[in-house]
């Protein structure tokens, strides 16, 4: 894709972190923050718990980012990553439940490019297409993926919660990410077509 | 690629709803086999992006600013390891204790002189790194302005491009703009003028095709919009007009404020 022309590569400010420059902090807070917080209120269903975490969030990335590897991740989407187990595992502790997966040892290349996410007009457009793409999947499926990514719940647990049969909550489970697989794969061709 | 595993377990387990026998066999699966473990990488990828689909929301200021509170705080002590804080050594008895006091006396007058070298280096680092990233902006910003101009000849000399005048509209500040769209190559370039918008305001480009939704171009605030910006859009989208309206700063995904610029698409064109 042709770069943006107002758009320091975030691999810049990275290194910029890297080297004590507390200017590419805020300028990637700014870039990311609104993304980050909309989707820690959404799950912590609490503005003063999605505030401390996106602090940490960002803290984090000021403390490590020498573990950012442009070159094999997309910062955004580590961002998300962490982000939505560091909600999911205080949402854990408020409700006693076992926490399934160590963020911390989340390693950062285990997310790859997702599309030009600090492109920020194509995030938008993104972001408009998800929500659209969402609204479309089938009301029951659209619940359950939502309790199993904003709620981190198993297939197991959605059943109990809804009281549908296990095999039901599978199926619906695997048709809404199979829908949502078909939408990203074409969003990906899209933004692969305009390099 | 060969199934090695029900083809959704990859973005079922990134989601973190399987669970039981499924989830410890697709463990076992993946980490002996690479095919797997890269369609696992993908399945991250896409299940981060299920995070954008969150109702729009914005932190207080007040985050970002207890934020780099905190970052500051953290790069004292970091400062003081490295200049003037003495290092931890095992406590070794010294043979003539009349020394003591001496050496107490002499440990305060170095611990002193080092604390005042050690806050002037700390203010010449300082001037060094804004000076440095007074450079860094400098430099990004002479290399924006050339893409810029580079990416507006690319579009000048392709064929199809057409050139949409952008009007300011009644009770709005004066100001104006044109967009330049080649709908082949779905490449805008805009270059204009308009007044800075309110602290908590940008200006948003907004593409409004012949069917469907507005498409966001760009966010700009400030005096950026007095340089060409381009942006992209899917090739071969029909537009309508441009428009250039008032959002809550940073942009929205669709539009919600008011209309400053508008040009309309001559049919023909």
């Amino acid at each position: 894709m042709t770069a943006p022309t107002q758009r320091v590569p975030d691999s810049a400010l990275v290194e910029r972190i890297m080297a004590g420059e507390e200017d590419a902090l805020s300028a990637l807070y700014d870039r990311y923050a609104g993304m980050l917080y909309a989707m820690l209120v959404r799950i912590l269903k609490d503005t003063s718990a999605a505030e401390e975490v996106l602090q940490d969030l960002f803290l984090q990335l000021w403390r490590g980012a020498s573990r950012f590897d442009a070159s094999r991740g997309s910062l955004p989407a580590w961002l998300l990553v962490i982000g939505r187990n560091r909600a999911l595992s205080r949402l854990r502790r408020r409700e006693r439940r076992e926490i399934l997966e160590d963020p911390e040892e989340f390693s950062l290349e285990a997310v790859p490019s997702a599309g030009d996410l600090e492109d920020e007009a194509w995030r938008m457009q993104l972001m408009q297409r998800l929500r659209s793409a969402m609204a479309t999947l089938p009301p029951e499926q659209k619940e359950a993926l939502e309790l199993a990514y904003f709620e981190g719940m198993t297939q197991t647990e959605i059943a109990a919660r809804t009281g549908s049969p296990l095999g039901t909550v599978k199926s619906r489970v695997r048709a809404a990410m199979q829908s949502l697989k078909q939408f990203f794969d074409d969003g990906t061709t899209r933004q692969s077509g305009r390099s | 690629m060969e199934r090695h595993v029900n083809p959704e377990d990859p973005d079922l387990y990134a989601l973190g709803a399987l669970d039981g026998e499924e989830k410890q066999a697709f463990e076992a699966h993946v980490r002996s086999c690479p095919a797997c473990a890269r369609a696992l990488d993908a399945a991250r990828q896409r299940v981060a992006l299920l995070g954008l689909a969150a109702p729009a929301a914005t932190p207080r200021p007040s985050v970002k600013e207890a934020l780099m509170r905190r970052v500051r705080e953290e790069r004292i002590p970091e400062a003081l390891r490295g200049h003037g804080a003495p290092s931890r050594q095992p406590k070794r008895p010294l043979g003539f204790s009349w020394l003591t006091p001496a050496f107490g006396a002499a440990a305060v007058f170095f611990a002193a002189l080092a604390a005042l070298i050690w806050m002037k280096d700390l203010r010449d680092n300082g001037r060094i790194q804004e000076l440095q990233a007074q450079l860094a902006v400098a430099q990004s910003r002479s290399l924006q302005i050339a893409n810029a101009a580079a990416e507006t000849d690319k579009l000048l000399g392709a064929p199809g491009t057409m050139r949409v005048g952008l009007e300011q509209q009644a009770g709005w500040p004066s100001g104006r703009a044109a967009v330049l769209y080649n709908a082949k190559m779905g490449m805008v370039t805009c270059a204009g003028w308009l007044p800075a918008p309110p602290s908590d305001k940008s200006y948003q480009l907004w593409l409004v095709p012949m069917q469907g939704a507005p498409v966001p171009l760009r966010v700009f605030s400030g005096g950026e919009w007095n340089e060409p910006v381009t942006a992209h859009v899917p090739p071969g989208m029909a537009a309508k007009a441009f428009a250039v309206t008032v959002e809550p700063k940073g942009g929205m995904p669709w539009p919600t404020g008011p209309k400053v610029l508008v040009g309309g698409v001559s049919q023909g064109e």
